[in-house]
């Protein structure tokens, strides 16, 4: 029997934590955090040249303005920091490698005084010759970004490929690549290519350290998705123990994997671990424009896709060359590459792979993690690719997904076999939502209406050994306080903690608190991404709740002379209904009981859980293949009806059917949010986002002016969504994630609706309405189909750009 | 820089800040410890830091200090009553899940306050004109209309 009686417990819709403070503007980011005026602040000196040797470094102008302390250069401060890859220096080291990077650090009493003394520290460079076009840099070795790679310390499963600019090569070899071809029927060949895209978070980065001068205890508060592994990270590099590390995350202004790992906390360390300024907190602020040039980019992305398929519409082999660009650093980056890499047949059951996925240093802002983390990249090429295939045998793009779809028990590209999932239904679901062959007049006069398909799926992408673990304490009035250090970014993680640990403890919500991290504080995670938190945090923080639940059934039941099975806890309530007693949770639980000999027992309870997945293994160096090589994945699709304006390449979306299998749903109001949201990032990157460069490296579109994300005016007119509830076997309630998900497909889904308005296959995203537009001219002056622009060589097509990469 | 002083009325009260002239409007409320005025670019792009100056949204970031001598300007916390009950705008984005990081929703929250003391039942449309200012990168917009409409209500009643 359950023990436990709640209305706000798992799957119920229950209105979030912390939103009350998060309406009255009360709850303080670390930028709304006071330090009083021994506070100091930092604002850095940018390379001016995309790749070159620092001559001289003039500060005397800087160190004359009134206010400024000091300024540092990357010598004063010489570690190198990197999450799988350490190729990256809070500043550069007698080399710079992008406009943007970090050359100099003006710390000052006030942040105008730090702005005005940047503006006067003066740098001279001997230019090196650059290279920006990643298929370029991963073809020819004529500049190498990091001639240093060799010498770089990375973990076991990435590969860095020195003397050449790939930073990690993962690869698939599954069955026999070269048979499936010779058996082929229709052979397929596709490129599509993504350019970097931004976060667009709205909260820049921020953070304050102070290390003390005398026991060399570092305290960071930081606008971090990752305290933790900014902890570890920072240890390593430095060379101290964990426990002279304090990181502090207060609420985040979003994240979406920009805040994850470490960002700009080691800049703002070279400050607070200065000789001359150690002991006062140091802030360093990021600009908008300064957090479009240095926190992490989504990677820009280059696929070639061959596809072998036979009469029957069976796909018999892919062969898939992926080209990330990295950027500067694929200290983080190098994993959505793996990430890409061995989810490369997508939702599809194919039984010959071959895949080479690289990640390729450019003198570019740097890849790290987005939401997604490489998804939204492979699935906008392969969906397309798909819906290509299908168009060109004369199938229906639906039907032949169907008929290649991963069923469960198949194997997935690394050998794994696939577990329980819905997406058949799912897939059936959007497309009859959408009508997805019913053709309808446009709405607009002379506009062309079309509908188009995306399948999405992904696993989380995370070391083999990510481990969470979580604390509760039920404290003398029956409250709760919950340690469970994920990071409430706004997905509204707390919500679903405290709806766990209300399920479990039979306590109502209003009872329950989650707080903020804090190494200090707070038990191990690793971190806030990859859509793991209500998984495996999940895990952890149910066994938590499990262990304080039995401390404190046990204690009642001797307390009352009762057998523990008689003892329920209702709505905060502790009863046996056998004995006829109930009483609310009070201080016996911190204090102690006394028992009926007269003694006291007990004292505080306090759950403790930890999870760590049990049966993941590492997929082949070699071959890309392991018996498990993920925990799970969630899969779904998203259905796109939009109409689109021949005369000025103007695109309207008029509806989104989308749905994925999450397992289950523990706080459902936040599952919509996920949706709604990521589904809104999803258009907004498939219609108007690009990070684009000249060709000396310098970046056109760093701010919102130039770089257009969606506002209220760009969303569809209606956006329908559904989930489907199959439950994972190790789980602590069957759910997967899907924080990520509803990001991923909504771009291709607009591109293969594109096709269906226009006949006019755009390869290129996003599309805008300029490049919609030339596609159509295109197609009404040559009649190409294809249409093809890569911003590094603008003259290529779109065949060329396939030939001349082979 | 000499610095000045500057009267206004923040939130219903007489208020006095002393800054030098070129500190903007957000600085200075930050500097004052108004931190629901969030800056999230200070170029007037992203609606994060929007008050309301005599009873228009503007961008603080945008405005100089003592732009506002003499004038009426509401924050988000000025809508909060004396007991710490909350706005019926803002109740309807908690009811709504129109909330995720709240680091957009102080602004937001503003303009929207501003529209509805001028249309008390705007249409989608009307919504869609009045927060196109604002950027939010979490919601996807679809929950803020809901509760827009939803407060709208409240409001009417």
């Amino acid at each position: 029997m359950k023990q436990t009686v709640t209305n706000s417990g798992v799957g119920k819709w229950v209105t979030r934590m912390y939103d009350a403070e998060k309406a009255a503007g009360t709850l303080k980011f670390v930028d709304d955090l006071e330090f009083g005026p021994s506070l100091l602040y930092a604002k850095a000196v940018r390379s001016t040249v995309p790749h070159g040797e620092i001559i001289s470094i003039d500060k005397s102008e800087a160190l004359k303005v009134s206010g400024v302390k000091e300024v540092i250069v990357g010598e004063d401060f010489p570690y190198r920091f990197g999450l799988y890859l350490k190729d990256r220096s809070p500043m550069a080291i007698k080399k710079v490698r992008y406009i943007g990077e970090p050359v100099a650090l003006v710390v000052a009493e006030s942040e105008e005084a730090a702005e005005e003394g940047a503006l006067k520290v003066s740098v001279k460079y001997k230019e090196l010759e650059a290279v920006f076009d990643p298929v370029k840099a991963a073809t020819d070795n004529s500049v190498l970004v990091h001639p240093e790679l060799g010498s770089y310390e990375h973990v076991d499963f990435i590969t860095p490929q020195p003397g050449t600019n790939i930073a990690n090569w993962f690869r698939v070899r599954r069955g026999d690549i070269e048979k499936a071809f010779k058996e082929a029927d229709y052979i397929f060949e596709e490129a599509v290519t993504y350019p970097q895209i931004a976060h667009g978070f709205l909260e820049p980065h921020c953070c304050v350290c102070v290390q003390d001068p005398v026991s060399q205890e570092i305290t960071i508060w930081t606008a971090g998705q990752s305290v933790f592994t900014t902890r570890d990270i920072i240890a390593d590099a430095l060379g101290l123990p964990l426990s002279k590390i304090r990181v502090i995350a207060p609420p985040i202004g979003g994240g979406f994997g920009g805040k994850a790992g470490m960002t700009i906390e080691a800049l703002c360390l070279a400050a607070a671990t200065h000789p001359n300024l150690k002991g006062r907190p140091i802030k360093l602020f990021i600009s908008r424009e300064e957090v479009m040039l240095s926190s992490w980019v989504r990677q820009g992305y280059v696929a070639r896709i061959r596809m072998a398929v036979n009469k029957e519409g069976k796909i018999l082999g892919i062969k898939n060359t992926f080209y990330f660009d990295t950027g500067i650093s694929a200290e983080y980056g190098a994993n959505p590459v793996r990430s890409a890499g061995y989810t490369s047949t997508g939702c599809y059951y194919i039984p010959n792979v071959w895949t080479d996925s690289y990640a390729v240093y450019t003198n570019k802002p740097f890849g790290g993690a987005y939401r997604g983390f490489g998804m939204p990249e492979f699935m906008s090429a392969l969906e397309m690719a798909m819906d290509i295939v299908a168009h060109k045998m004369g199938m229906d793009p639906v039907e032949f997904r169907l008929k290649n779809l991963l069923k469960p028990g198949l194997p997935t590209c690394t050998g794994m076999p696939m577990h329980n999932h819905a997406l058949e239904t799912i897939v059936k679901k959007v497309a009859e939502g959408i009508g997805i062959n019913k053709e309808e007049p446009a709405k607009r006069n002379g506009w062309k209406r079309g509908k188009g398909i995306a399948l999405a799926i992904k696993a989380p992408a995370m070391p083999a050994d990510a481990a969470s673990s979580a604390t509760v304490e039920i404290l003398g009035d029956g409250s709760v306080k919950v340690l469970a250090a994920s990071m409430d970014m706004g997905q509204g993680v707390y919500t679903s903690f405290a709806q766990i640990a209300s399920e479990e403890l039979g306590i109502p919500i209003e009872k329950i608190k989650c707080y903020y991290p804090d190494t200090q504080s707070h038990p191990y995670d690793w971190q806030t991404v990859a859509s793991r938190s209500c998984w495996s945090m999940g895990m952890a923080l149910k066994l938590a709740c499990e262990d304080a639940r039995n401390q404190l059934i046990q204690l009642y039941s001797e307390y009352w002379q009762c057998d523990p099975s008689e003892i329920t806890i209702e709505h905060g309530v502790v009863k046996c209904r056998k004995l006829g007693k109930a009483e609310p949770i009070d201080t016996k639980i911190q204090n102690g009981f006394k028992m009926p000999d007269g003694k006291y027992k007990g004292g505080p309870i306090i759950g403790r859980g930890h999870f760590v997945p049990p049966d993941v293994i590492y997929p082949d160096i070699e071959t890309g293949q392991s018996p498990k090589s993920v925990v799970h994945f969630t899969v779904g699709a998203v259905g796109v009806d939009l109409e689109v304006d021949p005369h000025t390449g103007e695109i309207v979306v008029n509806k989104v059917v989308c749905g994925y299998d999450l397992g289950k749903a523990i706080s459902p109001l936040n599952v919509r949010g996920q949706i709604e949201g990521g589904t809104v990032q999803g258009i907004s990157a498939g219609i108007m986002e690009g990070m684009y460069y000249d060709d000396k490296g310098l970046l056109l579109t760093p701010s919102f002016t130039d770089y257009k994300i969606a506002t209220i005016k760009d969303i569809p007119d209606e956006i329908q969504y559904f989930w489907e509830e199959t439950p994972e076997e190790i789980s602590p309630y069957g759910n997967r994630g899907v924080g990520e998900h509803s990001m991923i497909s909504p771009a291709p889904a607009i591109g293969n609706a594109l096709f269906n308005a226009l006949k006019v296959r755009i390869h290129s995203y996003p599309f805008t309405r300029e490049r919609v537009y030339k596609a159509i001219k295109q197609f009404d002056e040559k009649g190409n189909v294809d249409f093809w622009e890569y911003p590094f060589a603008r003259e290529q097509d779109y065949k060329q750009a396939i030939k001349s990469w082979d | 820089m000499s610095e000045i002083k500057v009267n206004f009325i923040l939130n219903g009260r007489a208020t006095t800040y002393v800054g030098e002239p070129r500190t903007t409007l957000l600085r200075a409320f930050r500097a004052h410890g108004v931190t629901s005025v969030k800056r999230g670019c200070e170029e007037g792009e992203c609606g994060t830091c929007t008050v309301l100056v005599d009873g228009v949204p503007m961008k603080s970031c945008m405005m100089l200090l003592p732009e506002v001598e003499g004038k009426s300007v509401i924050t988000s916390e000025g809508l909060v009553g004396p007991n710490g009950e909350l706005h019926p705008i803002q109740k309807a984005f908690i009811e709504e899940g129109a909330i995720q990081c709240g680091f957009c929703t102080p602004g937001m929250i503003m303009s929207v306050y501003a529209l509805l003391n001028e249309n008390p039942d705007p249409s989608d449309e009307d919504i869609k004109e009045a927060l196109s200012g604002n950027l939010c990168r979490c919601t996807g917009y679809v929950s803020i209309i809901r509760a827009v409409k939803k407060a709208a209500a409240m409001m009417r009643e």
